[in-house]
């Protein structure tokens, strides 16, 4: 069990464990070899191999050790670091990341979650022109610690969109993502929120069929609120792999945030037609929210 | 069947989340949603009720003849005792 620690200091320790040098990293944790493209955690470490040949060992108080194989794609090396990596190190901290984009409202975080594609990063940038500040993409980092409430820390990483996401939110582009991905990263439109924050809810981004349907914002109440937190899908493999949880303590976690956190569900029809309209539905209730 | 009804303690978790109740097996990691008459009857299953007084404290609630819903009920906790979360008896 983790000594109690401020969200300032777990800020600081995640800044700190997340610190990095290059250097071999070895093919190997606990007597396991980890293959490329494969992952490891072994008391409290965390070892990943790439299939590009990237490396990276996490070791609690060292940080992390890059191993970088010739000619690979420079860009490559951060994406893994801000991402599997980065969730590795907060899991294995007792911290809990979700596959969420957000922005703050109203003094509290509202996140948005999907799969790969679903829109979150382009929601949180559209919602940043109509004035509400980015709070992470694509990684939200829950800290469980004070039980009576749920708090987030501010994204680690920066904004991503398509050139598409571009084009509808009117965000201004930056440098490429590495080499293939076909987005750029981008300036949030409404600025990002540096300090820790209080979940207000969880909203999950859906598909309408109907490419000229309405956009539609429907919460989300009783046992659905607990089913649904099954949908998150990479980051909660991370937690169980690093934490171990028991069929109790992962029951115990989904009841928590299922008590915690309201859920809402917006429906939208994927039209580029419709996407500002959907936009400022959600700036509303955001707006609106008590 | 006048045993007195009881939950199989050691199986199940359980948290309720507005006016539903969701039961985990702990030994399947299966899930239930308990809503209405199954949620109703999952509280009145406190280990000092037999199937009877059940029957008798359900009926009340719903304001209905035991007759009514006695085969809803049987039917449930058929389904309770196939899932491990009643205990024999």
């Amino acid at each position: 069990m983790s000594p109690a620690r401020t969200p300032e200091q777990t800020m600081e320790l995640l800044a700190r464990e997340s610190r990095w040098r290059r250097g071999p990293v070895p093919d190997a944790l606990g007597g396991t070899t980890v293959p490329p493209g494969h992952r490891f955690v072994h008391e409290g470490k965390f070892l990943l191999r790439c299939e590009s040949g990237y490396g990276y060992l996490y070791v609690p108080g060292e940080g992390v050790t890059i191993e970088r194989p010739e000619g690979a794609d420079p860009d490559e090396e951060g994406l893994w670091l801000t991402g599997t990596v980065y969730c590795a190190i907060a899991c294995l901290n007792g911290l809990l990341p979700i596959h969420a984009s957000a922005v703050v409202a109203g003094g509290a975080v509202h996140a948005f979650t999907g799969p790969s594609g679903a829109g979150k990063s382009t929601l949180v940038a559209a919602l940043g022109t109509l004035g509400l500040p980015m709070f992470c993409d694509d990684t939200l980092v829950l800290d469980l610690a004070d039980p009576a409430r749920i708090l987030c820390l501010p994204g680690h990483k920066r904004l991503k969109l398509t050139d598409h996401a571009l084009a509808l939110t009117g965000a201004r582009a930056e440098a490429p993502v590495g080499a293939d991905t076909g987005k750029h990263y981008a300036a949030p439109p409404g600025g990002d929120h540096a300090r820790p924050l209080p979940l207000a809810q969880l909203v999950f981004l859906e598909d309408d069929d109907n490419p000229d349907g309405e956009p539609r914002w429907e919460p989300i109440a009783g046992a659905e609120r607990f089913a649904r937190l099954a949908d998150d899908h990479y980051t909660q493999e991370l937690y169980r792999e690093a934490m171990r949880p028991t069929r109790v303590e992962q029951f115990a976690l989904r009841a928590r945030i299922a008590a915690q956190v309201a859920m809402a569900r917006l429906v939208r029809p994927r039209n580029s037609d419709r996407f500002a309209a959907s936009a400022a539905l959600v700036a509303d209730r955001l707006r609106n929210w008590e | 069947m006048n045993d007195v009804l009881k939950k199989a303690e050691d199986r199940f978790n359980e948290t309720a989340i507005d006016d539903e109740v969701v039961v985990m097996n702990l030994d399947s990691g299966d899930f239930f949603s308990l809503t209405g008459t199954a949620g109703s009857i999952w509280q009145l299953i406190d280990g000092s009720r037999d199937r009877a007084a059940v029957l008798a404290a359900l009926a009340a609630e719903y304001g209905v003849e035991p007759d009514e819903i006695a085969g809803d009920l049987d039917a449930f906790l058929a389904q309770l005792r196939e899932a491990g979360l009643l205990t024999a008896g």
